[in-house]
């Protein structure tokens, strides 16, 4: 019943060299096939070496110098790719333009989204603390008077004063807090 | 004067690497050492030796195209085998669109015919012949070529197991046709006329 598992054991072990092991020898001593399936194992090697050479012999000695004579002269192979090569000289190696083309990508993406995102209102010049504690210095109060925003700030200031003041001279309304 | 024996004494790799590097000609060493071997392994793919020939040819070409693809680190016999075999699958495959031709084949002896005549060889080959394609391939591979099991797996595109299993059922089947060969020799002592008749 299990003579199957024996011989696949016996051929595992034709296959790894190494003499079967004590049960596979104590059921050989038993069984009649498999026993004579482990001589057959045994005997194979020595056989088939054997035999080999006799079946070598039968052959057509023309076939080598058949394939020789069909052999091209020159590797067809090594002489396309020597015109190859001197058609397009070496490219660089694919690893390092794919790194430039990524960081590439990478940059470009940063920029848009830098550019996209909408950032916190400006404060003014004075929106930090560490500006406002600076803010006292004339320097920075004349900085600030020269602003181009100032500026504007301040013509626009005075356009208004001076529109608030046509309409009150000549129009009987009052604009802005009322004054006895 | 000198030059012969050292080519004779080159390994095959290292031929391979040589002829990989320019010497050509050393290459028609190569060919003499394993036309032979390449022939008896690819017999169970084609019926006629013409075709075996050509198929040995063309494994040949194509090695000697591709040899600087060889890899120093495996043995040349097992990268010139996974040639053949791959050689020889695509062909029968291309072979099999063509209808056989049958008045070349009224000129080939019957199948009977055949397992009789090799179940009467002392040679183990021929006896190993009657075994299917690929369990004939894997024994020539281990007994032949001395390959390994892993080597034989890499030729034959097979996992380690597969080959193992394929070697146990080829030893199997070797051992019933030594069995029949055995009882056939009996018979044809006993009554030779009759002989034939008992694989029929």
């Amino acid at each position: 019943m299990f003579c199957t598992v024996y011989k696949w054991l016996i051929s595992q072990a034709a296959d790894s060299g190494k003499p079967v092991s004590g049960f596979v020898k104590n059921h050989t001593h038993r069984c009649d096939s498999c026993r004579e399936f482990a001589q057959l194992c045994e005997s194979l090697k020595p056989k088939f070496e054997q035999d080999k050479h006799a079946i070598l012999k039968n052959y057509d000695e023309a076939l080598s110098e058949k394939i020789i004579s069909a052999l091209p002269k020159e590797r067809a192979s090594e002489s396309v790719r020597q015109r190859i090569s001197r058609k397009f000289p070496a490219r660089r190696p694919v690893l390092v333009t794919s790194l430039a083309a990524a960081f590439l990508v990478v940059a470009v993406s940063v920029s848009i989204i830098f550019l996209a995102v909408p950032r916190s209102k400006d404060t003014g010049s004075f929106g930090r603390p560490s500006e406002l504690a600076s803010a006292a210095s004339p320097e920075v109060l004349l900085a600030k008077a020269e602003s181009p925003l100032e500026t504007e700030y301040q013509e626009l200031k005075k356009t208004l004063d001076t529109t608030t003041k046509f309409l009150r001279s000549h129009l009987d309304f009052h604009i802005g807090p009322q004054t006895e | 004067m000198d030059k012969v024996p050292k080519v004779k004494q080159l390994s095959d790799e290292d031929l391979a690497a040589r002829v990989a590097a320019g010497s050509c000609s050393l290459f028609e060493e190569l060919v003499s050492r394993y036309s032979r071997r390449l022939f008896h392994f690819l017999r169970h793919r084609t019926e006629t030796d013409q075709d075996i020939e050509d198929m040995v040819q063309e494994t040949f070409l194509k090695a000697f195209r591709s040899i600087d693809r060889f890899n120093p680190e495996w043995k040349f016999s097992t990268w010139l085998f996974t040639i053949a075999g791959r050689s020889a699958i695509s062909r029968h495959r291309s072979n099999k669109k063509i209808k056989p031709d049958p008045t070349a084949a009224s000129s080939l002896p019957g199948p009977e015919e055949i397992v009789i005549q090799k179940q009467e060889s002392q040679n183990i080959w021929e006896l190993a012949n009657l075994l299917s394609a690929k369990e004939y391939e894997a024994l020539w591979l281990r007994y032949a070529e001395d390959m390994s099991i892993k080597e034989i797996s890499r030729v034959t595109k097979k996992k380690p197991v597969s080959v193992r299993v394929l070697l146990y059922r080829a030893r199997l089947n070797l051992a019933k046709i030594i069995d029949q060969s055995a009882f056939s020799k009996k018979l044809a002592a006993a009554a030779p006329a009759k002989h034939k008749l008992s694989f029929l």
